[in-house]
């Protein structure tokens, strides 16, 4: 910066970035330390936000994947996963309502079924969902193979994102469920939860063959999916479901059957303050961090602020540098750290079998939380600029 | 003469001092909770084990962890209790059912154990004498950390589980666990009665006290002569691993804790790195003067690690207290085991050592440009 008559003209002209971004690049191994300084505290924030969505998507995902728009289960049930079911005449009796175009049966278990692994001939609880093949309630991610198949006795089709002692992946040609000898004709890509470790999609008939319902007659179905003629009014038809079904069915629309997925896990898991803890510690490290670098940069800045001022600039200029090299260090910070993070979530997500995904909404909180740490650093730290006093430059 | 050098370089800015210190004290607290979750989830598995009163567990040679731990013939159980070092071989039969008396009209499940209300299973006495309550016919004694959604559970409610009327009978502290949302005790004859299609000829599983001054590893190895290849037999220990690798292994948990741990580890050491370094930067003319007048690099080197410890140690003490108090607000609100034990505190001092270790060595490469010749420059 070389003194003119009209530092502010001189401003303009060298636009207002260059001076931060040249502070910035002073001194180049400051500049390292501070990006892995705050790197690493972004790194901490990004894995913890990962972790936590990751734990409640895991529970949401089979959720999201049903083909329908309204869902008919007994009102008593709290969760997804428990069996819970209601007799398939209530699915009939919104099936004749003007309006509903489909309501098809999905039969599921989450406690009684045990897949024998044919590589070890070791028993694992799995959860095992069966509808009718032609009929398909849920739409399977990455499905390979032919779930028509599945229509056929004893056969199923397997997750081959399930954890690998269970011995999904790759599927075998033949298991047993239960005892029964089962043949698997294909696989999809679905992943465990925090309680399911493997996943087996069977049709209606194998179902009732392994699990017969009350009296030995088919089984009651756990949740009904409907699907509505194109035009109708959902809120409308929910009510008009709602008033023809027993009080003791719930009708509800997919949001609503997160949301209840959701608050179940909210309440009783303690993940949601665990992972908010490990985030708000890589909030507060990253801010001491990146307060240390200001601070410095401007002690040791002090006679150039002192300088600039003696010459006309005026603190609000130079409290703009400051947040705007606040700005910058952010970014050198978050940068690599989001880049690592999509290969860790990566990586962990493999191993752990979780879905653990860099999604934009990930992207852009974990940037507003490192540009709020390092911003509000630089606000407790420029004080030094405002009170920068010419003289001291003597 | 370095601890008295840095501890005047730290003393001379306090402002950046104490931010160093908060920093690491963050870092080591959050090291102190992912530890403990890392602990506190096995041993949440582990609660019905560490409260029950057993030598060796008796378990289907397809267990795979204690809620699902397969079943064997009674009769195993009984062949048991005719050995000449075994006091009691009790069995303990799980179920779950529908708790349809919950709050909102839900039914949660519901974790039952059935159990001889004559066999003094538990650890706590008290519980032991409360048994006789199971006695009653449909009677069930209440885990007091049941989850508010199964609705009050006062002593004497009648409640609706799969259909059946029971009689709470009473409460006892134990803890769920990992077992369900909530937990009951039943007499295995009240089980039986909840549940039709289980026979009691198939326990779950067998506890089974030794005579005192018998060794567990002996017996066990006894029994399992006496009993064959149809059923796994568990000393105290070898439970202990089973289960902790289990949850450590066999879900996410190990990953998911194990990957914070290491994270909050390498932000200790940045903060810290970040501190000297920019203390090393600053006081680099007079390191440089040192050097100048004779002192050696391991002089320097050796001052700088010193101001490493200061301020990790200056964190640790204080993250310790901490994680005390957090400690128990987890125990409270996740009614997880999390406490901390005398080889956790080594572990993390250790690793705040390593911290230290670390950060003082990246800080080298600063302290290397400390040259004699620039200060005439």
């Amino acid at each position: 910066m070389i003194a003119t008559s009209n530092p502010a003209h001189q401003r303009r002209s060298a636009g207002f970035v260059p001076l931060a971004w040249r502070n910035l690049l002073a001194n180049k191994p400051r500049l390292l330390r501070s990006s892995g300084g705050i790197g690493f505290a972004v790194l901490l924030m990004l894995m913890q936000l990962g972790f936590e969505r990751a734990f409640f998507n895991a529970s949401l995902e089979v959720i999201r994947l049903l083909d329908g728009e309204i869902f008919l289960q007994r009102a008593s049930k709290y969760r997804f996963a428990t069996k819970d079911p209601f007799p398939a005449r209530d699915l009939e009796t919104a099936r004749a309502i003007p309006g509903v175009a489909t309501a098809w049966p999905l039969y599921a278990d989450w406690h009684h079924l045990f897949w024998r692994n044919p590589s070890d001939d070791k028993d694992f609880l799995v959860r095992v969902f069966a509808f009718d093949p032609d009929q398909p309630v849920l739409s399977l991610p990455e499905l390979d193979g032919h779930p028509t198949d599945a229509g056929d006795p004893d056969t199923a089709i397997v997750d081959r994102r399930a954890r690998r002692f269970v011995g999904m992946d790759p599927p075998p040609r033949t298991a047993a469920l239960n005892g029964t000898k089962i043949n698997i004709t294909g696989s999809f890509a679905l992943g465990p939860d925090f309680e399911n470790d493997g996943t087996v999609v069977v049709a209606d008939r194998t179902f009732a063959k392994l699990l017969p319902g009350p009296g030995g007659g088919p089984p009651d179905v756990e949740l009904g999916v409907i699907k509505l003629t194109p035009g109708s009014d959902p809120t409308a038809l929910q009510q008009a479901i709602t008033a023809a079904v027993p009080t003791n069915i719930a009708v509800l629309t997919k949001p609503q059957l997160l949301e209840l997925e959701r608050k179940f896990q909210a309440d009783v898991s303690s993940a949601g303050p665990i992972f908010a803890m490990g985030t708000l510690v890589g909030f507060i490290v990253g801010m001491l961090i990146s307060y240390q670098i200001i601070y410095t940069d401007l002690a040791e800045q002090q006679p150039q602020y002192a300088t600039m001022k003696a010459m006309g600039y005026r603190s609000g200029y130079l409290v703009r540098v400051v947040l705007e090299q606040a700005v910058l260090s952010a970014l050198t910070g978050w940068v690599p750290a989001f880049l690592l993070a999509i290969l860790l979530f990566r990586i962990v997500g493999e191993i752990a079998l979780l879905p653990l995904r860099m999604t934009l909404e990930l992207a852009l909180v974990s940037l507003a939380l490192t540009l709020g740490m390092c911003l509000i650093s630089a606000v407790l730290a420029v004080r030094r600029v405002v009170t920068a006093d010419p003289a001291e430059v003597f | 003469m370095r601890l008295a050098l840095a501890w005047r370089i730290l003393t001379h800015d306090k402002g950046r001092t104490a931010l160093a210190v908060a920093g690491v004290f963050l870092a080591i607290l959050l090291v102190f909770v992912q530890l403990g979750f890392f602990i506190a989830v096995p041993r949440g598995g582990m609660l019905l084990y560490d409260r029950a009163r057993f030598d060796l567990l008796l378990a289907s040679t397809g267990y795979e962890y204690q809620v699902q731990p397969g079943q064997f013939p009674l009769g195993l159980l009984e062949k048991a209790r005719t050995a000449p070092d075994v006091v009691l071989a009790a069995p303990l039969y799980f179920g779950s059912a529908k708790w349809r008396s919950g709050e909102d009209g839900k039914a949660p499940d519901v974790f039952v154990i059935g159990l001889d209300p004559q066999a003094r299973v538990f650890s706590a006495d008290e519980l032991n004498r409360q048994l006789v309550i199971l006695d009653r016919p449909d009677t069930a004694l209440v885990d007091s950390m049941t989850r508010p959604m199964f609705g009050p559970l006062t002593t004497g409610r009648v409640v609706d589980i799969d259909g059946d009327k029971v009689r709470i009978g009473g409460d006892y502290v134990l803890g769920t666990g990992f077992m369900g949302l909530g937990v009951i005790l039943l007499s295995a004859d009240n089980f039986a009665h909840l549940f039709p299609h289980r026979a009691l000829g198939q326990v779950n599983l067998g506890l089974i006290q030794l005579k005192p001054g018998v060794a567990p590893d002996d017996a066990a190895a006894a029994l399992r002569k006496l009993l064959g290849n149809g059923v796994r037999i568990f000393t105290r220990p070898e439970l202990e691993a089973h289960e902790t690798a289990y949850w450590t292994t066999r879900t996410s948990v190990g990953l998911l804790f194990g990957s914070g741990l290491i994270v909050s580890f390498v932000v200790g050491v940045m903060v810290v790195y970040q501190i000297l370094a920019t203390q090393v930067s600053r006081q680099l003319p007079q390191f440089a003067t040192l050097k100048a007048v004779g002192y050696a690099d391991r002089f320097l080197g050796g001052t700088v690690t010193a101001m490493a410890l200061m301020i990790v140690l200056a964190g640790f003490f204080p993250a310790l207290v901490a994680a005390l108090g957090i400690y128990a607000v987890i125990r409270d609100k996740t009614l997880l085991p999390v406490e901390m034990s005398g080889t956790r505190i080594a572990a993390v001092f250790a690793a705040t050592l390593a911290m230290a270790a670390a950060s003082a060595l990246l800080s080298m490469n600063t302290l290397r440009r400390a040259d004699p010749a620039d200060l005439f420059g």
